[in-house]
């Protein structure tokens, strides 16, 4: 998905229920609109079809986020992934991560080298897991958040679908 | 850079495979392809969204993949994602349906280049019709009426002198406008003296440009299509035409073959104009050319081909009694050839009424959500073309068309009285639907007469329908 998604909780107040949000992505998804923001008690929430886009109070934080350091011929923006804590047998503390959308799923930067990651390895939220390919456009998934890799669910050089578990991360802390 | 990973994909050879049929698209025309597909033990794959992942065509599908999220962009819309997904699962082929990417020329090229029979007309077909002026430039060229006009006007004596040609009414149009303005219609030469006058005037003042065309004002217009297939080598042959007139902004609600109110010789004209249409760019599988019938002039106008199976293909199934989903598959496999004009015969008179999950009480309001009681009707003459069924969810995300409900008789009336009959028979509990709206059309004097036009149902009936039904 293009949506960029920022939440900002100021002040400790209560941010919108979860399902208020869902519904208000739905919906945003679903109408015409390209870009929306909302100020809801101090939640502050902007969602853009506009790739790249964001608003002028999310700029700060933006510019800590990590940029991709060696970029293939075609590759697209890189796709920090939100790891999900429901999933297939999933230990306490424990986070999945899934495809972003169908695609081809390559554990390497290109045949014969090395894989990105190994179970085992501690990750952290910029480290890159693998590549997603669709039509020759490569797009590299991030893990999204800080831990142990314990668990690689799919073969290297299949298709993946969207949604799909790919790996299983043990949080830290 | 070069990515070794590209190469992966060209390894498996289509011709060493079994057909299998990607299908991308969702709903009802989905499930359709799906079924003729098996019936002719072509394996097929399903690509869905998110929001479709339980729909009854995934159920069917020998398999299906989810390609992304609900949105239609990243999923239906997505022409790599498609492809991707149709070449990694082995397909051979691919049926567009309606809608989504079945007329997007770049869709079909990429098709072709992955080595996929994309199951429509070739590319260039698709993008040469696609556009509305390069489509009018066939249509002139294999001598298909158009919309009688003018070019840009001189002066007041010019107009009258093309009005006098074209024949009473006319209504002017601003050369750099849209929008209405500059639109008037006029009934004879005095009308069109202060029409052209006060034209100029808003051209001038709205554009900045007073330059007028005139064009022949169509005051009773029928929505009037053929179906035809090609063999894509120039031989086009009709499945009879369909009236779909009863419309509401532009979107069909009722269609029915044959059109009632065609003479012989009309009727034989209008088939004639799209088949040479058609012929003369070499057409490939299943299209449709749209006219619109001048019903006081007795003339009818090229508006568009649409270079794809369409929503209504139903009501020419019924009285051809051909598959036509069945006939695009064996084509585009080469396992059937074009049936000859001289043995499809067209008998009997069939409708279809699309069942849309809106509300015509409150504005046409989209009603998405769970059906909780689903009884479609069911008897002689009737089908029902639907992928929902009891426990169903409409989701939001897409066209709110849940069935199309088709009904045959012998003639005219006997499909009218079966229509009424099964609409109300027809039950839908948990969303709204506009039954109640196809139930006052069909039951209406002036449908039963045939004494309608494309505005009828927005300009006479609606009007009436929401009085009679205050919200």
């Amino acid at each position: 998905m293009n949506e960029e998604e920022a939440l900002n909780d100021n002040n400790g107040n209560t941010p919108l229920p979860s399902d208020d949000l869902q519904a208000i992505v739905e919906q945003f998804n679903a109408s015409h609109w390209r870009e929306l923001e909302l100020e809801f008690h101090g939640t502050k929430l902007f969602l853009s079809k506009n790739s790249g886009a964001s608003p002028e109070w999310i700029a700060t934080r933006a510019a800590s986020v990590p940029q991709s350091l060696v970029a293939p011929a075609a590759q697209a923006a890189p796709v920090a992934a939100s790891p999900s804590q429901s999933g297939p047998n999933l230990s306490e503390g424990q986070v999945v991560v899934n495809a972003p959308s169908l695609g081809t799923f390559y554990r390497s930067p290109k045949p014969g080298a090395a894989p990105f990651a190994q179970i085992g390895d501690l990750v952290e939220s910029e480290t890159e897991l693998c590549l997603i390919e669709v039509m020759k456009l490569f797009t590299t998934l991030r893990a999204g958040v800080k831990g142990r890799l314990v668990d690689i669910l799919v073969e290297d050089g299949v298709m993946v679908e969207h949604d799909q578990p790919l790996f299983v991360i043990a949080v830290d802390g | 850079m070069t990515n070794l990973y590209s190469l992966s994909l060209s390894m498996a050879d289509p011709a060493s495979r079994q057909p299998r049929l990607f299908v991308a698209n969702r709903g009802e025309i989905a499930l359709r392809i799906i079924r003729a597909a098996h019936a002719i033990g072509v394996e097929t794959v399903l690509g869905v969204s998110s929001a479709d992942k339980d729909s009854a065509a995934a159920r069917e599908a020998g398999r299906s993949v989810v390609l992304g999220p609900a949105a239609s962009r990243d999923s239906y819309l997505n022409a790599n994602l498609v492809v991707h997904a149709a070449i990694s699962t082995g397909c051979t082929l691919l049926h567009p349906g309606y809608g989504f990417l079945s007329e997007r020329a770049d869709f079909a090229e990429l098709c072709a280049a992955e080595g996929l029979v994309f199951i429509g007309p070739r590319p260039e077909t698709v993008r040469a019709v696609g556009d509305k002026i390069s489509a009018k430039a066939v249509a002139e060229s294999a001598k298909v009426p158009l919309t009688p006009g003018s070019g840009k006007l001189e002066s007041v004596e010019h107009a009258l002198q093309v009005a006098e040609e074209i024949g009473y009414p006319v209504i002017t149009k601003a050369s750099a406008g849209g929008g209405g303005r500059g639109m008037i219609v006029a009934y004879d030469a005095e009308d069109l003296r202060r029409a052209f006058d006060e034209a100029s005037t808003t051209a001038r003042e709205a554009f900045g440009d007073d330059t007028l065309y005139l064009e022949a004002y169509v005051e009773r217009a029928r929505h009037l299509e053929v179906q035809l297939f090609g063999d894509g080598e120039g031989r086009t042959v009709h499945f009879g035409e369909r009236d779909c007139s009863i419309q509401r902004r532009y979107q069909k609600m009722i269609e029915e073959a044959p059109a009632a109110i065609l003479s012989d010789e009309l009727r034989a004209g209008l088939r004639t104009a799209a088949i040479d249409l058609l012929a003369s760019i070499d057409y490939r599988n299943a299209g449709t050319v749209e006219f619109l019938y001048d019903e006081l002039r007795q003339k009818f106008y090229f508006m568009e081909v649409n270079a794809r199976i369409q929503v209504e293909h139903p009501v020419s199934e019924q009285i051809s009694a051909h598959d036509l989903i069945k006939l695009q598959l064996g084509l585009a496999m080469g396992t059937m050839t074009l049936p000859e004009q001289a043995t499809i015969g067209l008998n009997g008179h069939a409708i279809e009424a699309r069942i849309l999950a809106e509300d015509p009480e409150r504005n046409f309001m989209p009603c998405p959500g769970t059906i909780t009681r689903w009884v479609p009707a069911t008897g002689p003459g009737v089908r029902v073309d639907s992928a929902v069924q009891e426990g169903s969810t409409v989701p939001p995300y897409y066209d709110s068309m849940v069935a199309k409900l088709i009904v045959t008789g012998a003639s005219r009336e006997q499909a009218i009285d079966r229509l009424s009959a099964a609409l109300r028979r027809f039950e839908v509990r948990g969303i709204a639907t506009n039954i109640p709206l196809l139930q006052a059309i069909v039951d209406h004097p002036d449908y039963r007469a045939n004494a309608i036009s494309t505005k009828w149902l927005e300009d006479v009936l609606l009007p009436a329908f929401q009085t009679e039904r205050p919200a």
